[in-house]
């Protein structure tokens, strides 16, 4: 994916906080698999929390790299290869799809 | 990012628990109106019940009992009623539950469901959607459900239902209206439409205490007998057995009347907004109108689940536990008395274990163990489901030779304490 390309939260998915843990849960039909949940570790909450609001992996590779004292060249693929998993799952989405979908 | 199936997140999940007191299951009952007028239901009243609808939960009533369970930490949740679908509103309840994250699993008779219900629940789908058939011939449907045309409107339900690829299962109660027939519903749900079948043949007096459900209860023979004629019957009860007989339960070690999930990690809301142990524990709720949820479960509950035992029972010490359904709503439904031995379970347990040759180690004075009164009779049923003398698969219906005899209704009784006898 591009580093400049924005995403967003999709609004098919809700996300829970259970008994301590991050939990996203498919709500709608739009998302691959709705027989899964999906939960994520402490970097993985932070790049959700920030994806409230559209982010590039630049913007939330730089939040990673403060947060977690590493390099940004190792931040961004990071960041790459978990928002690539989250766009297959359909977690997250592009802005202007979202407005389009509407709900 | 972890990918996880229902079944592993709901071991982590109640793993984390750590014996804290927190409601991760909900059941919410949303009516007790119902178009059926099913004999052996605990709570069905007619769908024209202007006062019952009255009392109802309203729709925002439900919207802010659904934020309040979100911050005390429920994720899954139970529609039950009643007929969910009897409610006008129930989808804008559903949806907002939903948004909210919740898993939730639909109790249905699906005769109320209709195309659009069932392409708004593809759109919206729900964990689980749990269809109860009461019987695979239209003669036998209606004759416990009392309305004419039922049958195939549940059929028709259901059809909608997988169609859509809905996580659909089905279910049945077993009556003496509709034994002979539980064979063929297991047959029409695991092999015509490939879900998951599961049959239940208890019944419990209504929470109105009338006993005329019990008009229609299987015998403990007939329960047991359809229990081992399950695929997984016999190995399943072995299982649970082995498990007691390596670990024995012993509530003696414990001194709170409750031993179950319920007020500790569950709880149920009444439709009229009502809180309690269980959906049939109902001789003590809180209204949550007043303080709302949080606060009933936090004071209310907490002091109903920490209530100390007053007497010591056969239940004890007892170690069968898990082939025995005995539980403090059932002494309540059944005699009236939370910690009452109910005779039709602990008959059930006994002959659950004699099938399966399992050990009953001595529990106290009990009239179903060696040397008791009814210890012959539970050998003999044992020996005559073991040998086929009792087959459920030569089942047959009632017979209507004498109408009359076919339509006993129980003398009143129940367990007095509620003044409406």
């Amino acid at each position: 994916m591009m580093k400049q390309e924005k995403l967003i939260r999709s609004q098919s998915v809700v996300a829970r906080v259970v008994a301590g843990e991050t939990l996203i849960v498919p709500v709608r039909a739009k998302v691959g698999d709705l027989a899964s949940i999906y939960s994520f570790n402490g970097t993985g909450t932070l790049i959700w929390k920030l994806l409230e609001s559209p982010h590039t992996v630049e913007t939330l590779a730089e939040a990673v790299a403060g947060a977690y004292d590493v390099d940004m060249a190792r931040a961004e693929k990071d960041v790459t290869d978990f928002v690539n998993e989250m766009k297959v799952v359909g977690l997250v989405q592009a802005p202007a799809a979202m407005a389009m979908a509407g709900d | 990012m972890e990918q996880q199936s229902y079944g592993e997140l709901s071991a982590v999940l109640h793993g984390r628990q750590n014996g804290q007191r927190v409601p991760l299951q909900v059941s919410v009952e949303v009516t007790r109106r119902c178009p059926l007028e099913c004999q052996h239901c605990y709570n069905n009243l007619p769908m024209g019940d202007k006062e019952a609808k009255r009392r109802e939960l309203t729709t925002e009533e439900h919207f802010r009992l659904l934020d309040e369970l979100v911050e005390m930490g429920s994720f899954w949740l139970l529609y039950t009623g009643g007929e969910i679908f009897a409610r006008k509103d129930f989808l804008k309840i559903y949806t907002y539950a939903k948004k909210k994250g919740f898993l939730i699993t639909l109790f249905t008779n699906a005769t109320m469901v209709t195309e659009q219900i069932a392409d708004y629940l593809m759109e919206w789908p729900p964990f689980a959607i749990e269809v109860t058939l009461y019987g695979r011939t239209r003669e036998t449907y209606e004759e416990l459900t009392a309305i004419p045309g039922s049958y195939d409107r549940c059929l028709r339900g259901i059809k909608l239902l997988k169609e859509r690829g809905l996580p659909l299962k089905l279910k049945t109660v077993a009556t003496t209206i509709n034994k002979h027939e539980v064979l063929a519903m297991r047959q029409f749900a695991e092999e015509e439409l490939g879900v998951e079948f599961k049959t239940d043949g208890q019944i419990n007096p209504r929470i109105d205490c009338s006993q005329s459900p019990l008009a229609v209860r299987l015998t403990p023979e007939e329960v047991v007998a359809l229990d081992m004629s399950a695929p997984k019957g016999i190995s399943e009860y072995r299982r649970l057995a082995k498990r007691d007989s390596e670990n024995p339960p012993n509530l003696s070690h414990d001194d709170n009347m409750y031993f179950c999930g319920g007020g500790m990690n569950s709880f149920a809301i009444n439709a009229y907004g009502e809180v309690g142990i269980c959906v049939i524990s109902q001789q003590e709720t809180f209204s949550i109108r007043g303080a709302g949820v949080k606060a009933e479960w936090e004071r209310s509950l907490l002091e109903l689940r920490m209530q100390k035992r007053t007497r010591v029972t056969k239940c004890m010490q007892c170690r069968i536990q898990s082939l025995c359904g005995m539980c403090p709503a059932n002494g309540e439904l059944e005699n009236g008395d939370r910690e009452s031995p109910v005779d039709f379970l602990c008959h059930i347990a006994h002959l659950r274990a004699a099938v399966i040759g399992a050990e009953i180690p001595e529990h106290g004075e009990c009239e179903f163990c060696a040397g008791g009164r009814q210890h012959e009779a539970v050998t003999e049923s044992a020996r005559r489901i073991l040998s086929k003398e009792i087959d459920v698969e030569s089942w047959v219906g009632p017979q209507h030779i004498l109408p009359i005899l076919n339509n006993v209704s129980v003398a009143a009784g129940g367990c007095g304490s509620c003044g409406n006898h």
